[in-house]
């Protein structure tokens, strides 16, 4: 039933107790980074003067913000030769958000990943495909290392290139696969186009899907195209990546891992805790991690923890889908997005005004970025050559900052909303997200 | 020298219209023009007029992105095999282009086909050379 029985079913007076115990380590060991050691030192801050969980609420939040200015090793809380891996958002206008890990980080994600997936039904007979990017980006690696810790074959097949996709899972019978939602949108359309129904022509009984927002009604349709149980996850590349909060087989909120991670609710305004069961901003502290500890992060992200207890007998609390973000940060094919990024790029660009409107649209079932731009009239000059040149090259200019190719248009001039006071920059279009 | 007029506009419902009404106030007479369009939503209007600098002016005034571009007008023989024997001699001289399009003659006027070459001065000369007539403004634009 359970990948590690007593820890997941722990009752909650002992679960927070262990808590407790392991704030009090986290916060001596961030007393170690020079962020931590000077902000603690200020305020006389002692890692004995937390006595309960909700003793955390005496703590300062942590930003993205701060970790951008103390990038790269201002939240170090080891020395640099204990370091074994990095992993780094894309690099945005600012610095990019790089955690570091030790041994010991890796070992525990590694852990928390393959309870995950042995969570939503994964066992050690399964041949897991691994349909996401690896290098910087957290889905590779992180998957990765849970699934071969759970002890499936894996197939580390990287993102893209469908037909190869669907060769692995030909040859090698995949009987689980991790991808982001509008990708499997993709990939059902390339089985068709081959003449293949992937319910009678693959092994597929379960998918995970995360990393991009979706609705119910979207897992349902995968669900029954591929014909398999569907599985929502929930990371950030500042809490690991992966392996944070996961669905279980009752498919009725994701399990975020307590033993691990301390969650709060938060009012994004006030700052102040939201009532039980009230939807707010996310924040998370690190428990089980040495060489990078967060506390009181601000994730941004929108959602609630569900009221009761789950039947599969779990204690850790369940979250809600994600349903938005207190910030203006938006998430494209997996990738999360800053309109600040788009500006910066746009910036730099001479032959381009500084108006530009970001359309999200599902076009064709796939998610789309497109990009107006209004080009400069005094540039314009008939040759439609140039202009061509031109989009393309913002195109690429914008896909190598954000890792999603644009769709770029350039517009007349004055189409656009004006850059002076809060014009709105970024229009939601997608199904998921249009409220 | 001969110009056109090249307006970008976004491939939208009115958005062609919007210039004509421009030239249709100021009386300015459409001579012939070309239309390009790309698959990224916009494209290029390219106007010959009987007064390009007058359109050029009124249709930035009214917000456009508009260009006077140089262009070479040919003259063509308005019968069977006229583009033919036109484009045979501009092979002959040896220049290139990005954009043509063309006009009938009509009453006592001849043809003529437009041609945007990269370097306008030069092509001129290759093709005077080759032996073909260049329009004068006059008879593009008329007298008047």
């Amino acid at each position: 039933m359970y990948w590690e029985n007593e820890l997941e079913t722990l009752k909650r007076n002992n679960l927070e107790k262990l808590q407790v115990k392991r704030l009090k380590d986290t916060i001596q060991s961030a007393t170690n980074s020079p962020y931590y050691g000077n902000l603690y030192q200020q305020m006389g801050l002692l890692a004995d003067s937390v006595k309960s969980v909700s003793d955390i609420q005496k703590l300062p939040f942590t930003t993205k913000q701060n970790l951008r200015e103390n990038f790269p090793y201002g939240f170090l809380g080891l020395p640099k030769k204990e370091l074994i891996r990095l992993h780094s958002t894309s690099g945005t206008t600012g610095n990019p958000t790089v955690i570091f890990h030790n041994r010991h980080d890796i070992d525990s994600w590694a852990n928390l990943m393959a309870r995950s997936l042995y969570c939503a039904g994964v066992r050690d007979t399964d041949v897991f495909q691994n349909i996401c990017g690896y290098g910087l980006f957290t889905g590779g690696l992180g998957f990765q290392y849970g699934i071969e810790r759970l002890g499936c074959l894996s197939i580390p097949a990287g993102a893209g290139n469908s037909p190869r996709q669907i060769k692995l899972m030909q040859d090698y019978g995949t009987t689980v696969a991790h991808a982001i939602p509008s990708y499997l949108n993709r990939l059902y359309e390339v089985f068709l186009e081959e003449g293949l129904d992937p319910r009678k022509d693959t092994k597929l009984h379960t998918f995970v899907i995360g990393a991009e927002p979706h609705t119910e009604e979207q897992r349902q349709r995968i669900e029954e195209m591929f014909g398999v149980k569907a599985y929502n996850s929930f990371g950030l590349t500042e809490m690991n990546g992966p392996g944070v909060a996961f669905e279980c087989t009752y498919q009725n909120g994701l399990h975020i891992w307590e033993d691990a991670y301390l969650v709060e609710i938060i009012n994004p305004e006030t700052l102040e805790p939201v009532a039980d069961g009230e939807v707010g901003e996310l924040v998370m502290t690190t428990l089980d991690r040495q060489a990078m500890p967060l506390i009181r992060y601000r994730t941004r992200d929108l959602t609630r923890i569900l009221p009761g207890t789950c039947s599969c007998g779990r204690t850790h609390v369940r979250l809600d889908r994600i349903t938005g973000r207190s910030d203006d940060m938006f998430i494209v094919k997996g990738c999360n997005i800053f309109p600040m990024q788009i500006e910066g790029v746009l910036m730099k660009i001479p032959e381009v005004g500084a108006d530009y409107l970001i359309t999200l649209d599902t076009i064709d079932g796939n998610d789309e970025m497109i990009i107006e731009v209004e080009v400069k009239k005094d540039w314009f000059n008939g040759d439609i050559t140039r202009l061509d040149k031109l989009s393309r090259m913002i195109t690429g200019q914008i896909r190598d900052e954000v890792l999603v190719k644009p769709i770029v248009k350039l517009v007349e001039p004055n189409s656009l909303p004006k850059s002076e006071g809060k014009a709105v920059r970024v229009k939601e279009l997608r199904v998921a997200l249009k409220s | 020298m001969a110009y056109q007029v090249s307006i970008f506009l976004e491939n939208k419902i009115g958005h062609l219209e919007r210039v004509t009404a421009v030239l249709k106030a100021a009386k300015i007479n459409i001579h012939t023009m070309n239309l390009n369009h790309t698959a990224n939503g916009w494209g290029i209007l390219n106007l010959v007029v009987s007064n390009p600098e007058l359109a050029h002016s009124l249709l930035i005034e009214n917000g456009l992105s508009a260009a006077l571009r140089e262009i070479v007008v040919i003259e063509m023989i308005d019968q069977p095999g006229g583009l033919d024997d036109l484009l045979k001699g501009i092979v002959n001289a040896g220049v290139n282009f990005t954009n043509a399009y063309g006009r009938s003659g009509y009453g006592n006027q001849n043809a003529y086909f437009v041609i945007d070459p990269e370097d306008v001065s030069q092509a001129k000369q290759k093709l005077l050379n080759a032996g073909l007539n260049i329009m004068s403004d006059e008879s593009i634009y008329g007298t008047n």
